[in-house]
């Protein structure tokens, strides 16, 4: 009998924990479709708070500067990482504790000592060279800084998951370096590309700290369009814009997950 | 009967007619001979693979390396493939030194102990994939697919994914895909070694049809001797980075030239040869005639040669002895005689005739041509 208390007991928890993550999100949708201006009380559905933001130029500039900076920095993370993750794998038999270190760093830093870190840099930079400006240039140099090392660590462990001897049966195979790019490592770990893709994008639409002090003037991305939006009141409009990044973002990160998992592309 | 196994044994060097038509058969299909020279190939500072391995293997034939892991067998092997370098030496195959030529530009191919089959292709583009890789057109490459798949039997395998097969089956797919870039020389890298005894056996049986048939080259490497026996033309027994002894099966085993090669290959009754009178060799066992009497150090008896006749017999080569040991097997029967403070193993065969029992005593008939002596 005590069994079944605890089993009910664990299970009411658990519903209680889904219930403490979800809630606000639950209650930022449902206000995004509330037909009054007041977000005290919910008067009835309606699409007016999308319909304006259709209309509202900052917005719609914002965004399309998220979706740059995103797509941009996780395509080249990509690349980048992918390369740093082969490094990775063929000199595992080396002692390169250390290196390993170097690239597991910036993801427990906080991302606060990262973004002033780096606009102190791109200032330095700037100083000195006139170059790097700061803008949607400078944002997607420092989310790349922060993408590899989660694409090197994907990457890597999707080699190290192959059997060894195939990287040699290829070879004996004719495949020439080239070919065994082409037709034997990248077909293998595409859905660790694909999978790294998408956390690189979450992780750039996420991100507010960092693009803040990497940013200029032109260069609002939806978090920060939001910061300076909020400071003049939540207005359901805001609402409207959380409902569509937390949609765009789940549809990531499902992508992500799913390509993970499969083993065959 | 005794009599007839060395008579044969004497005409083995050479080659035995099936050999040779093989090795007819074998030219027209353009095998390549194998010449290796010197090689040398050390790991780190410390551990010596290959020691200046000479070997040459002819055309056509099935040959492999034997010995135990360290070896060297299989350093030797993927220098052959390509995808070790030797320190020192040379490799040539089929005339052309390929030493120094990269894996993919050697029509070397390999199957490998993994099977390595390709995770993210079909069985079918497994089997197609060094063809693709060497420019094969598709329509060509389906039709040689659907060729080799025919030959070795594939049926509906061919159509499936890779991670349907069972251990058997991806065995023979990795055969297949080897097999269907037609090298000159198939290198084999302990390709049963996963598999249960019975499907073994049979794969052992299916790989030999397909190498006599297609009369390639197929170097072979294993540390079972039963295996090697089995399959093989000639043998190399590898240790410690040398080779021991080239021969075929029957001279690797019934004249092992060094106490190594005697021990890997299953013998036991080695002894000391304590002194000698021309061919009057003393042992722990007492004093035996041998037909010649050699000039290595250790007496060598094979346990199947002996005959045990019951009670006490009087005779020339004839040992006293008590059975301390009976493991009866049903096709024949084990025994460890006890010779005074010396064991000595005995196997015979089982003709439905009286075997002897624990405790019974025993005259051992040694006949003097089965008795050879080698060093250590």
């Amino acid at each position: 009998m005590r069994k079944r208390t605890l089993q009910r007991g664990l299970t009411g928890f658990w519903w209680l924990t889904v219930a403490f993550l979800y809630l606000p999100l639950v209650v930022v949708v449902l206000f995004s479709f509330n037909a009054s201006n007041s977000a005290a009380n919910f008067t009835g559905l309606s699409l007016r708070w999308y319909q304006r933001l259709m209309g509202n130029e900052e917005i719609l500039s914002a965004f399309a500067n998220s979706m740059v900076l995103a797509i941009t920095s996780s395509v080249i993370a990509l690349a980048i990482g992918c390369l740093i993750g082969y490094g990775m794998y063929r000199h595992r038999h080396r002692k390169l504790g250390w290196l390993i270190v170097l690239i597991y760093l910036p993801i427990v830093l906080p991302d606060i000592v990262f973004g002033i870190s780096e606009m102190a840099f791109f200032v330095q930079i700037h100083d000195l060279t006139g170059l790097l400006q700061p803008g949607l240039g400078t944002m997607i140099i420092a989310h790349v800084t922060f993408q590899i090392p989660f694409v090197a660590l994907i990457v890597y462990s999707r080699f190290v998951g192959l059997d060894p001897t195939l990287f040699e049966a290829a070879k004996d195979l004719y495949a020439t370096p080239v070919k065994r790019v082409v037709h034997f490592m990248l077909p293998t770990i595409k859905p660790a590309l694909i999978s790294a893709f998408f956390l690189s994008f979450t992780l750039s639409v996420d991100d507010f700290v960092i693009s803040f002090f990497t940013s200029g003037p032109e260069s609002a991305t939806l978090p920060i369009y939001i910061w300076g939006a909020i400071k003049k009141g939540v207005s359901p409009e805001i609402n409207a814009i959380a409902a569509l990044m937390i949609g765009a973002v789940a549809v990531a990160a499902i992508l992500s997950l799913t390509f993970s998992r499969r083993r065959q592309a | 009967m005794s009599e007839t196994i060395t008579a044969d044994v004497a005409d083995q060097p050479g080659a035995t007619p099936a050999t040779a038509e093989r090795q007819q058969e074998a030219a027209t299909r353009k095998a390549s001979s194998i010449e290796m020279q010197g090689l040398h190939k050390r790991f780190g500072r410390d551990t010596v693979a290959l020691d200046g391995v000479d070997l040459n293997i002819q055309a056509g034939e099935f040959f492999t390396l034997l010995g135990p892991s360290g070896c060297g067998k299989t350093t030797l092997l993927r220098i052959l493939a390509g995808l070790e370098e030797p320190d020192a030496g040379s490799l040539v195959v089929g005339g052309k030194n390929v030493t120094e030529v990269p894996p993919h530009r050697r029509s070397v191919n390999t199957v490998f102990q993994s099977y390595a089959l390709f995770p993210h292709l079909s069985v079918r583009e497994n089997l197609a994939f060094g063809l693709k890789m060497r420019g094969v057109r598709a329509a060509e490459r389906d039709a040689k697919v659907d060729e080799i798949a025919g030959f070795i039997k594939l049926g509906d395998l061919v159509e499936r994914r890779v991670d349907q097969l069972s251990g058997g089956q991806r065995q023979r797919i990795a055969l297949a895909r080897a097999l269907v870039c037609e090298p000159d020389v198939l290198l084999l890298d302990e390709p049963l070694s996963a598999l249960d005894a019975g499907l073994r056996s049979q794969l052992q049986v299916e790989l030999l049809r397909v190498q006599k048939r297609l009369g390639m080259t197929f170097v072979f490497v294993t540390h079972d001797q039963q295996e090697a026996m089995v399959m093989s033309d000639r043998i190399a027994v590898l240790n410690g980075g040398n080779i021991q002894q080239v021969g075929a099966p029957r001279e690797v085993y019934e004249r092992p030239v060094n106490a190594f090669v005697a021990r890997f290959m299953g013998h036991d009754n080695l002894y000391p040869v304590t002194a000698r009178r021309g061919d009057r060799l003393t042992t722990a066992l007492g004093e035996l005639t041998a037909e010649e009497g050699g000039a290595g150090e250790l007496l060598l008896i094979r346990p199947e040669t002996l005959d045990l006749l019951p009670g006490t017999v009087e005779g020339a080569n004839h040992l006293q002895a008590t059975v301390a040991e009976r493991l009866y097997r049903g096709s024949h029967a084990e025994f460890r005689l006890e010779i005074g403070e010396t064991t000595l193993q005995a196997t015979v065969n089982n003709r439905g005739r009286h075997l002897p029992d624990v405790g019974d005593r025993v005259t051992v008939v040694v006949a003097p041509e089965d008795l050879i002596t080698l060093s250590e």
